[in-house]
């Protein structure tokens, strides 16, 4: 297995295998949170911080784009990276609809074979068969997005609005700014993308942009004239910092605790904080997540060295591969918490919550393996003798998560 | 250990050890800790007291009895009953202010406008279910629920918050889990005691008691009655819990 993990480009300092772990880490967790009843639900990420594996997979998806669309930009221009993020794009779009048709599929199923007692004849819960062609239309211009359908069309909505931005790459302090105002506005004045059925989009892009902006700054290289690459510019070590982040993290990993276990004790809080500790909004990405997010994230790198033996490890190994072929696991991940939850509905009991995790994982695990694979043997027979490299080529490392 | 967990542990075993009698009985299987009130109902108390409580229930299709044989099924009327046998001396009213797909907004204008109308001391206020069936957002239900409880307590009115019905089918094609996870925060938040219906109606049906969509449709008004006895009677026990906490913090 280890020897399909990509270990980066010949140019600079290679793959930063980090980032590949813990993003295949996150898409686990997306797939086992978005299968309600999973028992392993209560030992993920959004149990112990103000944050989940969604905010880890939009920075490294931000990330990753950073570098990708970043050396596109630097090597072919704008044009050329501004078509290569559309026809990534596109491609999502694709993969959202065909996830939405399997959507569809499974309600459809469930509820026939739900002999439907009262109260939920009467929730209405599935718009698509009260009006199927409104629904579809709905979902074609993504403002309907069902339960556990929505980081998709955040995923599309936020690589879509990175296509002007992507000169600013080269200027952080700008863009930055631009995105932070953009951040503001959507929270200040409730700015959102429309929702067919009531209010706006669960992931407010406005609002999430920030952070896969944030990733996007912290993955691109620059490529300074002549030389090659330096190393991805990174907040730099500071005490105080670092304390900060901490006690920021504890703190979080205290509310929620207290929240799940024992919430009696936020009697103990006076009344004021413990009515704003209601108000940490997860659609306009509060404050308070972005900040955990990012915090947690300057810890684990700097905590973690690039070059750390375990992530080279036989354990690490599943999750690099998932990590870096991040689409095609993302969406059979969403593909299988369908299958997921209608099995938990048959039965939710032990050897059920045993079958669907170990086979989800493995299933995951397995189209990390084959893409690998196909990639592998892609490129072998594609490319016999290695291109000429030109002096200062940035490492470019295009995988299914980032764009050929 | 203090003497309340050493009954609730006696309880306990005994529950344990005499499962058969269960079946006979009417009584439900009524978990310790989820029929726990965790914070007075003083107003309640007082109520009670001086001899006449009126109760508010607010919510949707779900206190309103869908599915049981008839209004004197649904669990608003039978905890009334309920109350009323077991203190005879009291007048108990109960009110039902409830309309199918209410959002928690609505819902909490229509408490206001029945509240303005008559004062309850008690309201009693399910919510949620619609809000997830329909995704609609997680704040916009906590913004509501935070203004109408801030409402009720500078009125002296208590109230109680109530979870969401638990349905697998629910479970697996909304998205419930924020909901629930927003509810039992801002009940904590307002120091309210909140009846875990989701999680008593899950145990309910992993135990085999009483479990609607495994019910043949023959047995579905039957079970359904059965369902709204056993919330009454948790809603009751939550109750006295309360009441009880408020006796001793007095």
């Amino acid at each position: 297995m280890r020897g399909l993990i990509r270990v980066g480009g010949s140019v600079g300092a290679g793959r930063d295998l980090r980032v590949d772990f813990f993003r295949g880490l996150a898409l686990w967790f997306i797939f086992i949170d978005h299968v309600p009843g999973n028992r392993l639900g209560e030992l993920t990420l959004r149990n112990i911080a103000f944050c989940d594996a969604t905010e880890a997979f939009v920075l490294l998806a931000g990330y990753a784009a950073g570098l990708a669309y970043g050396a596109a930009l630097d090597r072919r221009g704008w044009p050329f990276a501004a078509a290569s993020l559309l026809r990534r794009a596109g491609t999502l779009y694709v993969a959202h609809i065909f996830l939405f048709v399997v959507f569809a599929a499974q309600v459809g199923y469930s509820a026939s074979i739900l002999d439907s007692p009262a109260y939920l004849d009467e929730l209405h819960l599935d718009p698509f068969r009260e009006q199927p062609y409104d629904a579809l239309l709905q979902a074609l211009l993504l403002r309907y997005q069902p339960a556990f359908l929505d980081i998709l069309p955040l995923y599309i909505a936020l690589l879509v609005l990175l296509v002007p931005a992507l000169p600013l790459l080269r200027r952080p302090p700008l863009l930055l700014g631009a995105s932070a105002l953009l951040y503001a506005a959507a929270r200040l004045l409730d700015l959102n993308l429309p929702n067919w059925l009531d209010g706006g989009w669960f992931f407010n892009p406005f609002a999430w942009q920030l952070l896969f902006v944030t990733g996007a700054a912290l993955g691109y290289v620059p490529r300074p004239r002549g030389g090659p690459p330096g190393p991805a510019p990174a907040v730099p070590l500071r005490p105080g910092l670092v304390l900060g982040c901490v006690i920021l993290l504890l703190l979080g990993a205290a509310v929620m605790l207290v929240a799940e276990r024992a919430p009696d004790w936020l009697a103990l809080l006076p009344e004021d904080v413990a009515v704003l500790l209601t108000t940490f909004d997860k659609s306009a990405l509060h404050p308070l997540r972005l900040a955990s997010i990012l915090a947690l994230a300057y810890l684990l790198g700097h905590a973690v060295p690039r070059g750390a033996g375990w992530l080279r490890s036989q354990p690490a190994a599943p999750f690099v591969l998932m990590g870096q072929h991040g689409l095609p696991v993302f969406c059979t991940g969403i593909f299988l918490s369908f299958l997921g939850r209608l099995a938990l509905e048959q039965s939710d009991r032990g050897p059920m919550q045993v079958v669907v995790n170990l086979g989800g994982w493995a299933a995951l695990v397995a189209v990390g393996l084959v893409a690998a694979w196909y990639r592998q043997r892609d490129r072998g027979e594609a490319a016999p003798a290695p291109a000429p490299l030109s002096a200062g080529l940035p490492p470019v490392t295009p995988s299914s998560t980032t764009p050929a | 250990m203090s003497s309340a967990r050493l009954l609730r542990w006696l309880l306990l075993l005994g529950a344990l050890l005499v499962p058969a009698a269960r079946a006979g009985t009417r009584g439900c299987d009524l978990p310790p800790d989820l029929v726990e009130a965790g914070a007075p109902l003083p107003a309640t108390l007082r109520a009670v007291t001086a001899g006449r409580l009126r109760i508010l229930v607010v919510g949707g299709v779900s206190v309103l009895g869908a599915g049981t044989s008839g209004p004197e099924a649904a669990w608003p009327a039978r905890l009334r009953a309920l109350l009323a046998a077991r203190r005879p001396g009291v007048e108990f009213e109960v009110t039902v202010r409830a309309r199918q797909g209410l959002s928690t907004a609505e819902a909490g204008d229509l408490l206001a406008e029945e509240m303005a109308r008559t004062p309850a001391q008690l309201v009693l206020w399910a919510t949620g279910t619609f809000s997830a069936a329909k995704g609609l957002e997680v704040d916009d239900m906590v913004e509501a629920l935070n203004e109408r409880l801030e409402q009720l307590r500078a009125a002296g009115t208590d109230a109680v918050l109530i979870e969401p019905q638990f349905s697998r089918f629910l479970r697996a094609n909304a998205n419930v889990e924020p909901y629930l996870d927003a509810l039992r925060l801002v009940a904590a938040t307002h120091q309210l005691p909140l009846l875990r219906r989701w999680e008593l109606m899950r145990h309910w049906a992993e135990t085999e008691q009483v479990d609607l969509e495994r019910t043949p449709k023959a047995e579905r008004v039957a079970a359904t009655d059965r369902l709204n006895e056993c919330l009454a009677q948790a809603m009751a026990a939550l109750l006295r819990d309360g009441a009880a906490e408020a006796r001793r913090s007095r």
